[in-house]
């Protein structure tokens, strides 16, 4: 078998009728107008879910520190009223008026009465 | 044929409806594109004003207001605190069944349910108040109703748990929030605080959105905590003592201060009538909101003559054991001076003499050894000098108190008052009469004088206190460091001392002091002038100024009795039993180390 008719037989197994025997093929692959807008309106929107996300993401933080706020101004509130009470429990008053206070006996200081 | 035109005319006329729905939408389309450009460009500002209106919220936030606090021996205890109480209040527009309301807030206010009916039928406002100062429990009662139309609102309060406890010294604070009267109306900007500022906006629930750039938190920045120089069991003690007082010899105004001699501390200051501040809306007479111990300056009497002697002997004119011969009475630009009747009359007297007996030609001697022999204006000028600048009589001290009065001092070479004789005048002065001072200031000099020349201006506020209960505390401020020499507070102790001697063996019992104490005072009554001129005959205050101290001088005390009625001097039956209970009040309970400790 000669060079040429060996390629001629390996032509032929690749070959069929009618087809071309050499096709150029563009390797570079080009994104069209309408897949370019689909993947910026896609990005777009996924840039958006994530402001989102994130906004959402801090106003649940922001609710969750009014909340706290809330909560520790109760306890402030709760805080005040309970040393106002334990004031008004202690006052002079209070403690000169006491059932124990009422049964103690005065006695006048031994150094007192020497001179 | 006539099939294709019939096909034809239904084609045109689908095609004539299919313009008109067309046309139809188009105009629909056309409205609301109208009608959002008149909303979203013509009226712009007011829809955007419209809409932050409903979610911006731009508020005050209130600073709270800083506390009083006081000593309680080695404790530092509240006197002043904060506490937030509601307002009910209604909007009678929204309230539908106004009785079903009113029967609720009885059932957890009390009270009259016709007022709240009333109230809540007000006409032509949608704002009423139904309740004041209702407690955190009542309030989440109320709202728990649901009631349209009916809501609290919350608001800090000051409350007083030791009630009228230096009431006069503290004052209260209004329902604008600023402090009158006292520590709250001269400390009012270091206790009210700053307020902070709040502008965010907010979602339907009124929760600022955090991821809003716009907002502005500032916070607001709390009042100091102030500590007193008062210690309350001296403080109530006293005011029970001068109210006990004031009940029985029936005097309209007691005042009286305990100071520290060697600090100008002030350990108590009270008068009588008081006041309850947290109820002061109900106080009829508003001079009992002014501090009198601070603000009333009256004529002191006899009392001065212990700062006439300590000037003469501070001058070196006179010495602790000089005599004289006493005529019993000086004629001085044509009147005569004369002494109370159980003065021993004429003869030779002492120092000692002018003080125990309250000689009034004893302290017209001294001050004319001032001027060498005579009144003049030398002498004139010599106590004038003493007057306002060593015991600055006719000065505010600078207390921190509103309307202090810095009483009265005549100058030595312009007549105090037209036609005045200016000898006679001075001479008046030496003994107490034709000036006028305040306790405090009786109290700070006679500080000075006892504690060996040093003026303290006297403090009622002794420190602050940061968040974390630490104290910073302010020092003694120093005024004049020579208002009299050693040797002059040597003397005028052994003097005043010989007074409370004397008057006990005189027969003032209760002047049974332990000898392991120092105690010294001297007695002061004083003629009232007369709104018509001169002196009235009949009325008199009575003053004491007196120490008690073991080593040394350890609580200067001041008392002024307006117009006691009792029988006897003012001075020696008003004043002096006041004095008398206070130091065994102060030596009983061991507020003053005795001598050796």
């Amino acid at each position: 078998m000669t060079y040429s008719s060996s390629l001629s037989v390996n032509r032929q197994s690749y070959t069929k009728r009618n087809q071309n025997a050499v096709s150029f093929r563009s390797r570079e692959k080009v994104l069209g107008p309408v897949s370019n807008t689909i993947i910026l309106v896609v990005l777009a929107c996924l840039l958006g879910l994530l402001y989102l996300t994130q906004v959402v993401k801090t106003q649940s933080y922001g609710n969750k520190v009014f909340a706290l706020q809330q909560q520790q101004s109760q306890l402030q509130n709760q805080h005040q009223n309970l040393e106002v009470s334990s004031a008004q429990l202690q006052s002079l008053d209070r403690v000169q008026n006491s059932p124990v206070s009422k049964s103690l006996a005065s006695v006048t200081p031994s150094t007192t009465i020497n001179n | 044929m006539n099939m294709n035109n019939s096909n034809k005319s239904f084609n045109l006329k689908a095609i004539r409806n299919i313009n008109l729905i067309f046309i139809f939408l188009m105009f629909i389309i056309g409205f609301f594109v109208i009608r959002l450009f008149y909303i979203q460009v013509i009226r712009y500002s007011y829809y955007k004003q419209s809409a932050l209106n409903d979610q911006l919220v731009q508020s005050k936030i209130p600073a709270t207001r800083g506390l009083i606090e006081a000593h309680d021996g080695n404790q530092i205890i509240p006197i002043v605190l904060n506490q937030e109480l509601f307002t009910v209040y209604a909007d009678p527009s929204l309230v539908k069944n106004v009785n079903n309301m009113a029967d609720k807030l009885v059932g957890v206010l009390g009270g009259s349910k016709s007022k709240i009916v009333t109230l809540a039928n007000t006409k032509n406002t949608r704002y009423v108040v139904l309740a004041k100062k209702i407690s955190q429990s009542q309030s989440d009662k109320i709202l728990g109703f649901h009631i349209p139309g009916l809501g609290t609102i919350g608001q800090d309060y000051r409350v007083y748990p030791q009630g009228d406890l230096v009431s006069q010294t503290l004052g209260f604070v209004g329902d604008n929030s600023k402090g009158s009267y006292g520590l709250e109306q001269s400390m009012n900007s270091q206790l009210s605080g700053k307020p902070g500022y709040l502008k965010a906006i907010t979602d339907i629930n009124g929760v600022p959105l955090a991821a809003s750039k716009n907002n502005i938190n500032i916070s607001p920045v709390n009042g100091k905590n102030i500590v007193l120089t008062i210690d309350v069991a001296i403080q109530k003690q006293l005011q029970e003592i001068i109210q006990n007082a004031a009940q029985s010899e029936k005097s309209p105004l007691i005042s009286a201060v305990i100071m520290d001699p060697n600090s100008g501390a002030i350990k108590a200051i009270a008068n009588y009538p008081t006041y309850n501040p947290s109820d002061y809306s109900s106080v009829t007479n508003q001079n009992i909101f002014t501090n009198a111990a601070v603000s009333n300056s009256i004529e002191p009497g006899s009392t001065l003559k212990v700062f006439t002697a300590s000037a003469a002997l501070n001058q070196g004119v006179i010495k602790q054991n000089t005599t004289y011969y006493d005529p019993s009475h000086w004629l001085i630009d044509g009147f005569n001076i004369t002494n109370i009747e159980e003065d021993g009359g004429s003869g030779i007297k002492s120092v000692e003499d002018v003080l125990n007996l309250s000689l009034n030609t004893g302290a017209t001697w001294m001050l004319m050894q001032m001027g060498g022999g005579q009144i003049n204006l030398k002498a004139r000028e010599a106590w004038y000098n003493y007057m306002t600048n060593h015991f600055r009589f006719g000065k505010i001290t600078g207390l921190d108190q509103g309307y202090e009065s810095g009483g009265i001092v005549p100058k030595p070479d312009i007549p105090f008052q037209s036609g005045d004789q200016q000898n006679l005048a001075y001479a008046n002065t030496s003994f107490g009469q034709g000036l006028s001072v305040s306790a405090l200031q009786m109290d700070s000099a006679l500080s000075s004088v006892i504690n060996g020349g040093t003026y303290y201006k006297p403090y009622l506020v002794d420190g602050t206190t940061d968040s974390q209960g630490n104290i910073a505390y302010n020092k003694p401020t120093i005024v004049n460091r020579d208002v009299v020499n050693a040797g002059t507070t040597k003397s005028i102790i052994a003097l005043m001392q010989q007074v409370v001697s004397k008057h006990y063996q005189s027969g003032f019992t209760y002047l049974n002091f332990p000898s392991n104490y120092i105690v010294g005072g001297k007695t002061g009554t004083a003629q009232v002038p007369d709104p018509k001129g001169g002196y009235t005959d009949n009325i008199f205050n009575g003053t004491y100024i007196g120490f008690v101290g073991g080593n040394k001088p350890q609580y200067a005390i001041a008392i002024f009795v307006t117009t006691p009625t009792v029988s006897g001097y003012a001075g020696s039956y008003g004043a002096q039993p006041i004095f008398g209970n206070i130091v065994h009040m102060l030596i009983n309970e061991s507020y003053v180390s005795p001598i050796g400790n």
